[in-house]
C-alpha cells in the first residue's frame, strides 16, 4: 500500500508542477508565479496579478478538469464495456457532443437552455445509438459491434460538423472555434459549471466503481453477485457521455485522453476501478495540463489548439502501448 | 498566282484578323496566362473586390458569390451596377452548375478560395485568378489594372485609378500626426477576436495612412498570418494607441472582456480610442471605392482621437 501512495504522491506532484509551469507560460513576459501568490495577499489587484488570476489561473484549471473527466470517461467506458478500445471519441460521444453543439450554432432557434446543454444532448443521443447498435435482441451485447457503431456515429456525427465548414465563413469560423479543442479564451464562468459537473462525475462514480469490478468478472458472474449489470451500464455510459460532453462545451472534442489514460493507469495501479479511478483523473488532468504548455510554446506567442497537442501526444503512446502489451486483447 | 490561290490567302488573312480581334486580350495573373475575349459581357465575379472594380467603370456582372446575401453587396455598388445579377453563391463554395448556366465569357476568381477549381472555372469560361483575400491594398489597386485590361476597358479604368489615388492622397494630407499613433484593426464575432495583421489589406492601409503597428510583421500570405486569432493578454502586448473594431456579433467576444482589469487598462481603451465601424465594410470589402469608405472612415476617428 505504501507503494501505491508513493505512485499517487508521484502523479500529484507531477500535475502540480505542470500546472504551475503551464501558469507561468504566455504572451506577457513580465508576469511571473510570485504574481499569483501576491495576488491572494491584496483587495485590489494590480494589472500582472489580473492576468494571471484573471486569465491563465482559470485556463489552468479547465484544462485539469477537461484532462480529468476526459480520463475518468474513458475510464469509465472500458469498465462497463469491457473493451479496452471503448472511450469516448472512438464510440461517437465526442462527436456527438460537438454535433449537438454545432446544430445550435446553425439553428439558433432550436437551442434548449443553452449550449452546453445541447452538447450533452448531442453526446447522450450519440451515445444510445452507439450502444443500441451494439445490443442485437438475438445476440445480446457484441463488443466488436460497439466498436463499429461508435466509429460510425462518431464519423457521421463529425461530417455534420464539418458540413458547416462550407458554410458562410462567419459561421465556420464560429462552429471552427467552438469545435476545434482551443481552451485559450477560458475565464472564470466556464470553470464553475465544470466543478460542479466533476464533483458529480466523481461522487457517482464512486458509488458505482465496486460494481464496475463486478462487472469485470462478466455480466453472469457479476449477476450472481447481486449487481444488474444492465443498470451499472446504463448509469456508466450516462456519466461517462456528460462528463464528456461538458468538456467538449468548453474545450471542444479533444481526443485520446479517454482512450490512453486508462490503459497508462491501469499498468502502474491494477485492475481495482477504486484506485483506478483518482489515478485516471490525475493522470488526464497531468497530460492535458502538458498539453496545454505545449499550445502555447509551439508557436510563441500565437496559441495552437490544446486538442491538436494531445492526440501528438497520445496517438504515439497507445501505438507504443498496444505493440509492447503481451497478451493484449486488441 | 491564281485566283484561287489569292483568294484562300485572303480568307486566311482575314481569319487571323476576325481572331485577333475576338482574343484581343492576353491577361497574365496569379496563375498564369488566359485568353480574354475582347470585351467580355458576361462576367462572373467571385470576390467583392472585383464588384469594385466592374462599379468603378460602369460594368455590371451577370453573377456575383454573393454568399447568398444580396445586402452583401452595398448601395454605393448597387447603385452602378444595377440588382440584376444571378447569385451564384458563397465565395468559399460558389456553384460550377449555376456559372455555366449563365453563359458567362470572363470569371474572375480569387488565388486563396478558388485555385482549387481554377481547371473547372476555365471548363466555363476564360477565368483570370487574382489575390484579392490575402492580398494587400496596393496589390488590390493593380488587380483593377488587371480587370480594366480583361474586360477591355483599360482607358477608362486608368483614369479611375488615378481619381482614387488623388482622393487618397488627400485623406492623407488630411490626416495629420497619424505617426504617433499605433492603429490596430480587428473583428470580432462571438468566439473571438481576430486582429489583422501589417501584411493584411487593412493592416497595409492603416500603414499608408501613416500609422505604427506594434504586431510582428510576417512575410507570409496565408489567411493565419493576415487575421490572427488573439485573447486579451496577446491584445495587451500589441497595446494599440487606437483599437477599431468591427463586430460581426452583439455582444460581440471583446464585450465579454469590459469588466476584465487587463481591458480596461489597454492604452486605447483608458484613453477612450475604441471605436467601432461597419465591419462588412472594413473586412469584407477591398478596392478603390471600399479604401475610400475606409478613409472616410478613419478621417473621422482621427477628429475624435483624444
Amino acid at each position: 500500500m505504501r507503494h501505491l501512495s508513493l505512485k499517487y504522491i508521484t502523479l500529484v506532484v507531477a500535475m502540480c508542477a505542470s500546472a504551475l509551469l503551464s501558469l507561468s507560460i504566455g504572451p506577457r513576459q513580465d508576469v511571473f508565479l510570485s504574481d499569483l501568490l501576491s495576488a491572494f495577499a491584496t483587495d485590489e489587484l494590480s494589472i500582472n496579478q489580473s492576468i494571471i488570476f484573471d486569465l491563465r489561473l482559470p485556463r489552468t484549471f479547465v484544462a485539469i478538469l477537461v484532462g480529468a473527466n476526459l480520463g475518468l470517461a474513458g475510464m469509465i467506458l472500458q469498465a462497463i464495456t469491457r473493451n479496452p478500445l471503448a472511450s469516448p471519441s472512438i464510440l461517437g460521444i465526442n462527436q456527438g457532443a460537438a454535433l449537438g453543439m454545432t446544430l445550435g450554432l446553425v439553428f439558433p432557434s432550436i437551442i434548449l437552455l443553452n449550449l452546453d446543454f445541447m452538447a450533452i444532448l448531442g453526446a447522450l443521443i450519440a451515445g444510445a445509438l452507439t450502444f443500441s447498435f451494439a445490443n442485437s435482441a438475438k445476440n445480446g451485447f457484441n463488443s466488436l459491434r460497439l466498436i463499429l457503431a461508435g466509429i460510425a456515429v462518431g464519423a457521421f456525427s463529425y461530417a455534420m460538423v464539418r458540413f458547416t465548414f462550407i458554410l458562410d465563413d462567419d459561421l465556420a469560423r464560429e462552429v471552427i472555434g467552438w469545435t476545434s479543442g482551443n481552451i485559450s479564451a477560458s475565464n472564470w464562468q466556464d470553470v464553475k459549471p465544470l466543478i460542479v459537473w466533476t464533483l458529480l462525475g466523481i461522487i457517482s462514480s464512486y458509488l458505482l466503481a465496486h460494481k464496475f469490478n463486478l462487472l469485470a468478472l462478466g455480466e453472469a458472474a457479476s449477476q450472481g453477485l447481486g449487481a444488474n449489470p444492465k443498470l451499472i451500464q446504463f448509469m456508466g455510459a450516462v456519466i461517462a457521455a456528460t462528463l464528456t460532453a461538458i468538456t467538449v462545451a468548453v474545450a471542444g472534442p479533444v481526443m485520446f485522453i479517454g482512450l490512453v489514460i486508462p490503459h497508462f493507469c491501469r499498468r502502474f495501479f491494477g485492475q481495482d476501478h477504486r484506485l483506478l479511478l483518482p489515478a485516471t483523473m490525475l493522470a488526464g488532468a497531468l497530460l492535458m495540463s502538458l498539453a496545454d504548455i505545449v499550445a502555447k510554446l509551439i508557436n510563441f506567442p500565437y496559441e495552437t489548439p490544446t486538442g491538436i497537442i494531445c492526440a501528438l501526444i497520445g496517438a504515439p503512446y497507445f501505438l507504443y502501448q498496444s505493440l509492447t502489451v503481451k497478451g493484449a486483447k486488441l | 498566282m491564281s485566283i484561287k490561290k489569292y483568294l484562300t490567302s485572303a480568307v486566311a488573312l482575314a481569319m487571323v484578323g476576325m481572331a485577333s480581334l475576338v482574343n484581343a486580350g492576353e491577361i497574365t495573373h496569379e496563375l498564369g496566362v488566359t485568353n480574354v475575349p475582347d470585351a467580355p459581357k458576361r462576367i462572373i465575379v467571385l470576390e467583392f473586390s472585383f464588384i469594385d472594380a466592374l462599379a468603378s467603370v460602369g460594368v455590371s456582372p451577370v453573377g456575383i458569390a454573393d454568399d447568398k446575401k444580396r445586402d452583401r453587396v452595398i448601395p454605393a455598388y448597387t447603385d452602378v451596377i444595377g440588382n440584376e445579377w444571378v447569385s451564384v453563391g458563397t465565395r468559399k463554395t460558389p456553384s460550377l452548375e449555376i456559372m455555366a448556366s449563365l453563359n458567362p465569357d470572363l470569371i474572375i476568381a480569387d488565388k486563396t478560395r478558388h485555385s482549387a477549381v481554377y481547371e473547372a472555372l476555365s471548363e466555363i469560361a476564360p477565368t483570370i485568378v487574382l489575390d484579392s483575400l490575402s492580398g494587400n491594398y496596393p496589390e488590390s489597386v493593380e488587380q483593377m489594372s488587371i480587370i480594366g485590361k480583361a474586360i477591355g476597358k483599360s482607358e477608362q479604368m486608368e483614369a479611375r485609378v488615378a481619381a482614387h489615388k488623388a482622393t487618397m492622397k488627400d485623406y492623407i494630407a488630411q490626416m495629420k500626426n497619424t505617426g504617433n499613433y499605433v492603429a490596430q484593426f480587428g473583428v470580432t464575432n462571438k468566439t473571438g477576436l481576430f486582429l489583422h495583421s501589417p501584411v493584411s489589406y487593412n493592416g497595409s492601409l492603416l500603414e499608408l495612412f501613416g500609422f505604427k503597428s506594434n504586431m510582428v510583421k510576417t512575410n507570409g500570405d496565408t489567411y493565419d498570418e493576415n487575421y490572427v486569432e488573439t485573447s486579451l493578454e496577446q491584445l495587451s502586448v500589441v497595446n494599440p494607441d487606437i483599437l477599431i473594431l468591427g463586430k460581426y456579433a452583439d455582444p460581440a467576444h471583446t464585450d465579454s472582456w469590459a469588466e476584465e482589469p487587463l481591458f480596461k487598462q489597454l492604452t486605447a481603451v483608458k484613453n477612450g480610442n475604441v471605436y467601432n465601424i461597419t465591419a462588412h465594410n472594413w473586412s469584407r470589402l477591398r478596392g478603390m471605392l471600399a479604401a475610400e469608405l475606409t478613409a472616410a472612415d478613419l478621417l473621422e476617428i482621427m477628429k475624435k482621437v483624444k
